[in-house]
């Protein structure tokens, strides 16, 4: 899958917003992508779930540990998108 | 069969009263796990001779147990895998089960994400779905 960033961080937020119910506008590219969605640990595998549905790769914790805003997170999708192109 | 009655707590950690499955019959990663459980009458989760759907949930966890516990037996680990349900969602209860009936219960592993796994379930009674849900299983 080929993806520009615009493209990314456009899909991103609609699917996001839609699983985890928040306003579109609240997700913004320095925010705290944890405190955003209000995830807990068991809601990580539901965002596991909506990525590979979404976007066609399966992160895994390690993945994880470099995220901490939006933008760290756009820039993850980024990289393994180019990993399975 | 993969695990005999009197072989299944070798793989979960539950103990009687609160055991929910009788015999792990498949485990692996095309079908899941699949499990069967006759109830008795002098089951714990019994009221008026119906089994609490409580139970059933109970069930599917423990078929859960049994297949994660199969699968690491098999990798040499001898000690049951010890585990808890983080969440329960998208419930549906179809139908109640009694005294005697045969519970099929059926997990597929949807996702894992480090040491949490969504799993779906699905209990049935001589081919009737009596309850389906999803559930997080969190592996200790």
């Amino acid at each position: 899958m080929t993806m520009t960033r615009e493209e990314i961080i456009e899909t991103t937020i609609r699917f996001l917003a839609e699983e985890f119910e928040v306003e579109k506008s609240i997700i913004l590219p320095d925010s705290n992508l944890q405190e955003t969605l209000d995830l807990d640990s068991l809601d990580y595998v539901d965002l596991v779930v909506v990525i590979e549905e979404n976007l066609g790769f399966k992160p895994t914790a390690e993945d994880f540990q470099t995220v901490v805003t939006f933008n760290d997170f756009y820039t993850l999708v980024e990289a393994k998108l180019k990993e399975v192109a | 069969m993969l695990v005999s009655k009197k072989n299944i707590l070798n793989i979960i950690p539950q103990r009687a009263p609160f055991v929910m499955i009788d015999k792990l019959l498949v485990a692996n990663e095309v079908e899941g796990f699949k499990t069967s459980f006759q109830v008795q009458q002098d089951n714990v989760f019994i009221e008026n001779n119906i089994v609490s759907e409580g139970a059933l949930i109970e069930n599917v966890a423990q078929t859960c147990a049994a297949g994660f516990g199969y699968v690491s037996q098999q990798k040499g680990n001898n000690e049951p895998q010890l585990g808890f349900i983080g969440a329960v969602s998208k419930l549906k209860v179809f139908g109640v089960a009694k005294s005697n009936d045969e519970l099929i219960t059926k997990v597929s592993v949807l996702s894992t994400f480090d040491r949490v796994s969504l799993i779906q379930g699905e209990v049935e009674c001589d081919g009737e779905i009596l309850l389906e849900c999803q559930m997080k299983i969190v592996i200790t």
